[in-house]
């Protein structure tokens, strides 16, 4: 049985919004810094990041894309907050495939940042393992408060028909 | 003082970037999915990841992209500006395992740097990049 009904194909090109609540913040920065054990001194100490010729202290590259502080909503039952589309897809594991991510500048901690994501497209294709998945493709532009685009984040998921047991 | 950035003028194609090493454990992932407020299970759950049918809870594959921009950052220096980063995910990687990033630079147009990245667990490739780093002249 395809994977991809019309009741699929009919999400491809919606969009969504999640406005910014409030800057990125210092707080975000150090704290993501820690966690990925980065002891680069461009994320903890203005000195350092102002010789460097930022203003201050900067994000990590790829923090933007990674995080989820655009949420707000009680956890679904995976726990998750961050966008999804709660595609019509049953009976699937979902596994990332890939990013794109692009950037335009360096985010800073006073940055309000909101997301918009786009679904792209969504194509059924074979799987190595039998049978076939589905890729699914979508886009979110990170925009600062004066509209620019800060980044943007092609991203790949596929979902997998899971094993009978 | 802060770390010397390189010019492009001192960069070679062919070369290697210094070798990344990082373990993640589950207060790791914990401590990541906290920090990009990712709450999902999968990644500190471990009878969710069993009932899933996987071998234990998962690092998140985004971290893999912090992972592959720090590397670059790490060996450019501080006033480099990753401009491009593009990741596939070749393989899921558990809570416990040590991951290996490599990166040799494949080409240099004008200001930019582009790098070729790999990240092993052991002989197993987990994700590789390819990312475009501009530097001064």
């Amino acid at each position: 049985m395809a994977l991809l009904t019309d009741e699929l194909k009919a999400w491809i090109g919606r969009e969504v919004h999640y406005p910014a609540r409030e800057e990125l913040g210092r707080a975000s920065i150090r704290y993501f810094a820690l966690a990925m054990g980065d002891e680069n001194p461009l994320y903890l100490d203005d000195a350092y990041a102002q010789e460097a010729g930022h203003p201050s202290v900067i994000a990590p590259p790829t923090l933007v894309c990674e995080t989820c502080q655009y949420a707000h909503r009680r956890p679904d039952p995976n726990g998750y907050i961050g966008h999804e589309w709660q595609l019509p897809i049953t009976d699937c594991r979902m596994i990332r495939a890939g990013n794109e991510y692009q950037f335009m500048r360096t985010v800073l901690p006073e940055d309000r940042i909101s997301v918009t994501w786009t679904l792209e497209d969504i194509v059924e294709r074979p799987s190595s393992r039998g049978g076939t998945q589905l890729f699914v493709s979508s886009v979110a532009r990170y925009k600062d408060a004066a509209g620019e685009v800060v980044a943007i984040n092609c991203e790949t998921v596929v979902y997998q028909p899971m094993e009978k047991a | 003082m802060i770390k010397p950035t390189k010019s492009v003028a001192m960069v070679l194609a062919g070369e290697s970037l210094p070798v990344l090493e990082r373990t993640f454990t589950t207060v790791d992932l914990m401590a990541y999915g906290a920090a990009t407020w990712d709450w999902h299970r999968v990644h500190y759950d471990i009878d969710f990841a069993w009932a899933m049918k996987l071998p234990n809870v998962v690092i998140d594959g985004q971290a893999f992209g912090a992972l592959f921009a720090r590397a670059v950052v790490d060996w450019a220096g501080p006033q480099a500006f990753v401009a491009r980063l593009s990741f596939k995910m070749k393989s899921m990687a558990f809570a416990g395992e040590t991951l290996r990033m490599q990166g040799e630079v494949t080409q240099i147009r004008s200001s930019t740097v582009i790098v070729a990245q790999r990240l092993t667990s052991g002989r197993r490739l987990v994700s590789e990049a390819e990312t475009e780093v501009r530097l001064p002249f």
